[in-house]
């Protein structure tokens, strides 16, 4: 018991100097959207059908899911703390896991289980009194699951074939919830939730609520098993140790550029996150675009290439910060071309891929091959581009390969900082492509020329930028990355964190930055290609649905919609930004005037 | 003759902290320098400001001559510097980190190939021929960020605590090396704070002291009669230390 309080305890503290401290604004912002989301599922309860069982689905989901694109979850009490002080596996296991219940996830998460009381008062007394159980055992199933996948994507991690594994994997799951629409017609036949998910460990406190008791006994089993599970893993975590012995391939490099090249595709394909990242890149394009098959409509599968370039970048992001501290290396040779290395490098691990899928996929629909041909060269300029100019730009300072311990996910202490740099990643990649893609929607053939040139031109130009702020400014990201802290801010956080503002206004930034891309991407720009290419009735773009006259014009404003969205966002963010700016000079200058 | 290295008023503040205050420092050609001071007075902040991997708010640092700063291409060329604590490209070899460097430093890759060879045998690391960087102990990243420092042939070496963590072998080789490159017509800069290493290997000695310079010179005029680390401790300590003691042992 004295190790379970003394967890508790610390986790305690680390969660009050954390709401005082900059990610005080995050986690409370995180915790008013859970707290909705929470009420809705809650709201869930009172209807009729399988509403509740599906939503708690996708809760558990969420936490099994979650951590693994979040840097490996709430990593405040590593187990490595405490390797030294000999405890046995299943009592730490024990104290970390009643740690992991204390946080604005888990209230969140039980806030949303009391839909399980809501279901019970229809049974009557007993239904209620079940209820209370059930909701305590029903969040440790899903804290459990959430633990044991992360640790078994970190022992994954510590092979080629586990990294490459957890990546296909995690690439088909988000696949299969960013195309629900599929699966919910496939399966549901009429608006119906599938009867399986009603026996989904996630309904198993539904179940024990509705009279059947024995589920309660499975979740106890399942608890028990699991926490075996997690506490088998956290030894072999903290005790993980890998020596390579491969044949290595000679470097055959024979100019600076090239020796940078030969340096990035090595680190591409030894580094196991960066393989775990383009196999996850690959299987999402893949399974997204492949999805509708399920339905017979094989009309999406053009776009795999893309949308595996475009998540690519995404998640290649921070190649300054991923590398940490070795760019001193590079402030030490000026003149060596490090950023055409890198871009070329980008390239040469994403193109061909990204060209074969692209190509092979398009022959099998017949088509458009104007759109397809004029989107890729775009998206793949525009990502060799912009992922430098955003690595240079935003960089969130990384923990130093060396440095990472148990957990080869966790690339940065500032997890959120990386999430939305991913996001706006996505967003910038799809703006490279939306001229060539108008271009080819309006006059077809005429898109190519665009896309190469506007290729080409991200490529150069967002290239040749991210070179000079490198050269005026290397020095100042290489002491970002040592001290994880941007000279002259007080809180060293990265430009990507939230400013301090009003809750409403941080509410409305939130929700048009995370909501704007539905607008602009899926009913804009792809219900675009769809009516350009002749497709109607196409099921949730809403512009194939229109009388004739009004879909162009339905796209046209959903495009605005989604830039408006994202336009309001960043304008409320950067006053908030600037307002805090204003406010610390402030800060700073009073004590000197008060000096004589 | 230009000094190897010119430190002219270097200053570096983090907030209210002055890390580094008013630094001036001259390295004379083919002297070994070492520069002592206690943890956290300020060597590794004035070492890297005066290679240009951390920007000064005031002073310049100048490598014969070259300022570190306005004419960094000359400057960097001529200096191999060792940083404590920092991170390489991990994910390759030993020797295709140096084959990396060399091709960034602009070598022909002949030349890089016969030189990384040699240092790799010399410093001992050849044994690790497969060995991605990442697994490497600390005192064989010592050794290769040693061998990155060496490789295109530079006048001056400034390196940051070159002996922490390192075996007496291989520490015995690296000082072989070094004496060779100053006996060679080199010049080297050092921190450590290990007194008996420094008044072995070093001619010339700075004591920093809460980012201040507490004294500089040739090791004779600096310790005067006295033993290094006596001298030092009367620069820079509180004088009562030793005495000390822990009251539950």
């Amino acid at each position: 018991m004295a190790v379970v309080m003394t967890l508790v305890q610390m986790k305690l503290a680390i969660l009050r100097h954390a709401v005082k401290g900059p990610q005080g604004s995050t986690m409370s912002s995180a915790g008013v959207l859970g707290v909705l989301i929470a009420g809705g599922t809650v709201y869930l309860a009172f209807l009729d059908g399988d509403w509740l069982p599906a939503a708690y689905a996708v809760w558990m989901l969420g936490w099994i899911i979650g951590p693994v694109f979040s840097g490996g979850g709430d990593e405040s009490l590593r187990p490595e703390f405490f390797s030294a002080i000999g405890l046995r596996p299943y009592r730490l296991a024990a104290g970390l896991l009643t740690a992991a219940f204390i946080g604005v996830a888990p209230v969140v998460s039980l806030l949303a289980l009391a839909g399980l009381v809501v279901a019970g008062t229809r049974e009557g007394v007993v239904g209620v009194v079940v209820a209370v159980p059930a909701m305590v055992l029903q969040l440790a199933v899903f804290v459990l699951l959430s633990r044991v996948a992360v640790a078994l994507l970190g022992v994954a991690l510590g092979s080629r074939v586990g990294a490459i594994g957890a990546g296909v994997i995690n690439g088909v799951i988000l696949a299969i919830l960013g195309q629900g629409w599929v699966f919910a017609v496939a399966l549901g036949q009429g608006g119906q939730i599938p009867e399986f998910v009603r026996y989904l460990p996630s309904g198993w406190g539904l179940l024990a609520v509705e009279g059947n008791l024995l589920a309660l006994v499975a979740m106890a089993v399942l608890i028990v098993l699991l926490l075996g599970a997690w506490a088998a893993l956290l030894t072999r975590r903290t005790g993980a140790d890998r020596p390579s012995t491969r044949g290595r391939r000679p470097m055959r490099a024979a100019t600076a550029r090239q020796a940078v090249i030969a340096k990035e595709l090595r680190t591409w394909t030894r580094d196991l996150v960066r393989t775990h990242q383009m196999a996850f890149a690959l299987t999402y394009g893949v399974c997204f675009a492949a999805a509708p098959l399920a339905l017979g409509i094989p009309d999406m599968l053009p776009l795999a290439g893309p949308i595996f370039i475009a998540m690519a970048a995404s998640l290649s992001a921070n190649t300054y910060g991923t590398d940490g501290t070795a760019h001193w290396l590079t402030l030490l040779t000026p003149g060596a071309s490090d950023v055409r290395g890198r871009q070329l490098a980008w390239l040469a691990a994403v193109g061909p891929v990204a060209v074969l899928l692209t190509v092979a996929f398009t022959l099998v629909t017949g088509g458009p091959w104007p759109l397809v041909l004029s989107a890729t060269p775009a998206l793949l300029g525009g990502g060799a581009g912009l992922v430098l100019l955003v690595s240079v730009y935003g960089l969130v300072p990384g923990i130093d390969p060396r440095n990472r311990g148990g957990n080869p996910l966790r690339t940065s202490e500032d997890e959120g900082s990386l999430t939305g740099m991913a996001y706006l990643m996505l967003l910038l990649v799809a703006c490279s492509a939306a001229p060539a893609v108008t271009v080819a929607a309006m006059f077809g053939w005429w898109g190519v020329p665009v896309g190469v040139a506007t290729g080409v031109l991200c490529y150069w130009g967002f290239g040749l930028l991210a070179e000079r702020r490198l050269t005026a400014r290397g020095a100042e990201l290489l002491q970002v990355m040592r001290t994880g802290r941007r000279p002259g801010s007080i809180t060293g956080k990265s430009s990507f964190a939230m400013p301090k503002m009003s809750k409403p206004r941080e509410f409305i930034v939130m929700v048009c930055i995370t909501l704007g891309a539905i607008p602009l991407i899926p009913q804009g720009v792809v219900a675009m290609t769809m009516l350009s290419d002749g497709q109607l009735g196409h099921t949730w773009f809403l512009a194939t649905h229109m009388p004739p006259a009004l879909r162009w014009p339905t796209a046209i404003v959903m495009v605005l919609l989604g830039l408006g969205m994202y336009t309001t966002g960043f304008l409320l963010w950067r006053q908030a930004k600037k307002q805090a700016a204003g406010a610390r000079a402030e800060a700073r200058e009073e004590p000197q005037e008060a000096a004589p | 003759m230009t000094a190897a290295l010119e430190i002219n008023g270097l200053v570096k503040a983090y907030g209210e902290k002055v890390a580094v205050d008013r630094v001036t420092l001259t390295v004379p050609q083919g002297s070994f320098y070492g520069l002592v001071g206690q943890n956290g007075a300020g060597k590794t902040t004035t070492l890297s400001m005066a290679v240009g991997l951390l920007r000064p708010d005031a002073g310049t640092a100048r490598i014969f001559g070259a300022d570190v700063w306005s004419d960094p291409a000359t400057a960097k060329q001529l200096v191999g510097v060792l940083p404590d604590g920092m991170a390489m490209p991990e994910r390759l070899t030993g020797r295709e980190v140096l084959t990396y460097l060399g091709l960034l430093r602009g070598l022909k890759k002949e030349v890089v190939t016969e030189r990384a060879t040699e240092l790799l045998s010399v410093l001992e690391l050849e044994g690790a021929e497969k060995t991605l960087v990442i697994e490497y102990s600390t005192g064989m990243r010592k050794k290769i960020g040693l061998a990155t420092a060496l490789l295109h042939a530079p006048r001056l070496l400034v390196l940051d605590e070159p002996f922490e963590a390192v075996d007496p072998v291989s520490a015995a080789t690296i000082k072989g090396i070094l004496r060779g490159f100053v006996e060679g017509g080199g010049s080297i800069v050092l921190s450590s704070h290990v007194m008996a290493l420094v008044e072995q290997l070093c001619d010339h000695v700075g004591v920093i002291d809460k980012g201040r310079v507490a004294a500089a010179g040739t090791l004779e005029d600096v310790r005067g009669a006295a033993t290094l680390e006596d001298r030092f401790v009367e620069l820079v300590g509180s004088g009562s230390t030793a005495a000390k003691g822990l009251s539950w042992l």
